[in-house]
């Protein structure tokens, strides 16, 4: 490997490090480093697994070694409930991650956030810039973990003023296979809102959220930006477009019943279903120059189709009939077949 | 009490009633918080005697000079409403019969929001028990009476022509394609299919409530609005106007006017503040509506893309106003409007509206209630709490929105909004302009329900 790129993907695992990887080594002159605590369930042709944790000590000497240009973040555990077990390895990893980074001097670091870090609150405005303050909800597992992970993220900047780090913080990401706080709360059998409320949401196909971390790791854009399709929806909208019949609560009763129950109980932190927090998309235009692909209305029909047609077919033919299954499959018994000719 | 009577009738009312609308003494309470603690009704006589002499000439008006050059309305006598009312029984039944109207019209409303957001008809709108009774009903009428007996008696009461074949099919059609059409937009708006802005406007919506503005405008309040040649056809412009009211009517009545009268008939997007968007239904109604929070943000954001906005510095403090303070400004924020508008070099155009101080009486504010309901205010008046929801009816004053002319921005150099002597001095200016307006439409005016 004399002159190919060296990017080196965590949480290769997951649904986001698996497939930025896979977008990732569809280019020329890229070798791409996949690791994580456990071996990909989907065998990505071409990709070199090293099954490690980012908290051992050791990466700093991977780093070098592999002579690694580019780390891309993706080993995060979104939990609902704060636990110490996932915020060790959220934060704790990231900070450590970072740490061997600045060590091992990798000069270009993106991680994934969320413009949920932001806070829904009363006197947000309609449109949050990048520099507003990060207010979200403690008592949710993953955005307390966000915030303190881009706390470290930005100690790390201060340290290594010349490397560069690029946080993407996304909108509500929606598609039909992503595992998100939105596509829960659609995909939950009621979908219980606010009565009364109807705030304004941004929502990401997950495509685009693959592209802009693609993005983002091809080119240099040292910041942090708000990525999202800028124009909002109103929730009852997605609910719509979604084909489901909002099932609203009175707010106090909602707000009393999570505090009881806890955040399992709403996929969706109750603030987000009643204050507006939306990214402004200005820098990403500008300055990241990056364009979502998809539109709002899309990413939200594209889910519903899906839902319907697993409702239609049961899960196995549904399975069936998806396609990256399939090429999946193809992909495995391509590989037995060379493996057995060899 | 200090002011002048019209009538020796209304004067014997007012001695009869005993709330504290010594109009003059709410400019007093301004620049003297203190002297009013002490004040009681026993010594208001005396008051007025000072009062009086402050008029002649005073050595108040020096103080007044020294602290902040702000206008007062201080020649201006407020008629009473109360007074007003009493006195007039024609008066009281006109009223009377605009709430009624008003009423009315609220009903009217609701049922247009409703058919715009289906999913809020639960199944509970009329409980099972009540629709088995209205049933039984229709049906011991059927019974009792007969299928013939009761079509004799609809063609005694209806003209000849109601009862031909063709008026009923013309009928049916139009009842059927009513149905439909009901049923269209409930689908279409159940599946998402609609559009709303960036800020979340969405215009059906704003077509279903525009009509009861339009009553409010036109028939309840009979506003007479002047000015409007000040705002431009085009291009930012910041409305700043007086607040009060308890019910922030005064921004939906500046902007129903604007959109009915104004030549280019603009969507004015005022920015009402953070306690709403905390309200069940008030925050979804005004964000369909068209209306904004109010922060330096979303303002900015407003003015670049080029809107109509309006601001109501004066916030709660104005809009909770008591009855005895009304007309005499609070305090206009703090200049954030201002620094908004230089850094968007958008002009500055004043308002004013004159009624709206009547249209509700706020005695008293109760803290504890406040505290305990979590409002920012909550107005004890002669109606309110007491009467419910019913005493939420505001009286139907006679309204006048002045607009000012233009406050040009666009001169100051680059970087004016970081200069703090120019805001407070752009402050006092709209501050001083809008007062001024205000107390040139008070001497005007005679009486409060006529104008």
């Amino acid at each position: 490997m004399t002159d190919e790129r060296v990017i080196l993907v965590t949480g290769v695992a997951g649904f986001w490090g698996n497939r930025a990887a896979a977008k990732l080594m569809e280019q020329d002159n890229v070798h791409v480093i996949g690791i994580d605590s456990e071996p990909p369930q989907t065998n990505l042709e071409g990709l070199d697994f090293v099954q490690a944790d980012v908290r051992n000590p050791l990466l700093i000497e991977l780093l070098q070694e592999e002579n690694v240009e580019t780390v891309l973040h993706l080993q995060f555990r979104e939990t609902l409930t704060p636990s110490e077990a996932t915020f060790e390895q959220n934060v704790m990893g990231t900070a450590k991650l970072l740490g061997a980074c600045s060590e091992a001097g990798v000069k270009h670091v993106v991680l994934k956030s969320s413009t949920m870090v932001y806070g829904a609150r009363p006197d947000n405005p309609m449109y949050l810039r990048e520099d507003h303050p990060l207010n979200a909800p403690k008592k949710y597992g993953y955005l307390r973990d966000w915030i303190e992970a881009e706390k470290y993220a930005e100690s790390f900047r201060d340290q290594n003023p010349d490397a560069t780090l690029t946080i993407l913080r996304f909108g509500n990401i929606a598609g039909p296979k992503a595992d998100t706080p939105l596509t829960r709360f659609l995909r939950a059998e009621e979908a219980v809102t606010l009565l009364g409320f109807d705030p304004m949401m941004q929502v990401i196909h997950e495509h685009d959220v693959i592209a802009a971390l693609v993005h983002a790791v091809n080119g240099t854009y040292p910041g942090t930006y708000n990525v999202a399709p800028e124009k909002g929806m109103p929730l009852w909208k997605i609910l719509g477009l979604a084909r489901k019949v909002p099932l609203p609560v009175l707010h106090p009763l909602a707000y009393w019943s999570v505090s009881l129950g806890g955040p399992r109980l709403a996929p969706l932190p109750l603030d987000y279903l009643r204050y507006p927090c939306m990214g402004d998309m200005q820098k990403m235009r500008d300055e990241l120059q990056f364009t979502p692909q998809y539109t709002p209305e899309e990413t939200v029909r594209e889910l519903a189709s899906q839902q319907r047609l697993r409702k239609l077919f049961g899960k196995k033919s549904a399975d069936a009939l998806d396609e990256d299954r399939l090429r999946d499959t193809i992909q495995r018994r391509k590989r037995a077949r060379t493996r057995a000719g060899s | 009490m200090a002011k002048k009577k019209r009538t020796p009738s209304a004067e014997l009312v007012r001695t009869e009633i005993v709330e504290p609308s010594a109009n003059g003494d709410g400019m007093n309470a301004t620049t003297e918080p203190a002297a009013r603690k002490t004040r009681t009704k026993r010594n208001a006589p005396n008051q007025a005697a000072v009062k009086k002499s402050a008029r002649a000439k005073s050595p108040r008006r020096a103080r007044h000079i020294m602290q902040e050059p702000l206008a007062e309305p201080e020649e201006i006598e407020l008629p009473d409403v109360q007074a007003e009312l009493e006195a007039s029984p024609s008066l009281q039944r006109r009223s009377r019969k605009l709430a009624k109207e008003l009423l009315a019209e609220l009903e009217q409303l609701a049922k247009r929001i409703m058919r715009l957001s289906p999913a809020y008809h639960a199944e509970s709108a009329i409980p099972d028990e009540m629709q088995e009774t209205i049933g039984e009903n229709i049906e011991s009428v059927l019974n009792g009476a007969g299928a013939a007996s009761i079509l004799a008696r609809v063609q005694k009461l209806l003209p000849g022509e109601m009862l031909d074949t063709d008026t009923l099919k013309g009928m049916w059609t139009m009842l059927k394609f009513t149905a439909q059409y009901q049923a269209d937009v409930a689908k279409r708006r159940l599946t998402g299919d609609y559009e709303t802005d960036e800020w979340g406007m969405d215009q059906e919506f704003v077509d279903a409530v525009l009509p009861f503005f339009n009553f409010l405008y036109n028939r309840y309040w009979r506003v007479s609005m002047s000015g409007l040649e000040n705002i431009p056809d085009d291009g930012r412009t910041l409305l700043v106007s007086n607040h009060s009211g308890q019910l922030p009517f005064d921004g939906a009545m500046i902007g129903t006017g604007i959109l009915q009268n104004h030549s280019s008939a603009r969507f004015m997007r005022a920015l009402y503040a953070s306690w709403f968007p905390t309200l069940p239904f008030v925050s979804d109604i005004l964000t369909k509506a068209g209306q904004v929070m109010a922060n330096d943000e979303n303002a900015l954001r407003l003015l670049e893309q080029d809107h109509l906005v309006a601001v109501f510095p004066e916030g709660y403090k104005g809009v909770g106003k008591l009855y005895k303070d009304r007309y005499h400004l609070a305090r206009f924020g703090r200049g954030g409007f201002v620094r908004v508008a230089l850094k968007a070099k958008a002009p500055l155009i004043p308002v004013a509206v004159v009624g709206a101080e009547e249209t509700y009486i706020s005695l008293h504010k109760s803290q504890t209630l406040a505290k305990l309901v979590g409002f920012p205010y909550f107005p004890i008046s002669p109606t309110f709490p007491w009467l419910g929801p019913l005493g939420l009816i505001p009286l139907p004053t006679k309204w006048y929105i002045d607009i000012g002319e233009p406050i040009r921005t666009d001169e100051y150099p680059e970087g004016s909004e970081n200069n703090l002597m120019l805001i407070s001095q752009l402050t006092d200016q709209v501050r001083d302009t809008v007062q001024n307006m205000l107390n040139d439409r008070l001497r005007m005016r005679k009486s409060i329900f006529t104008g």
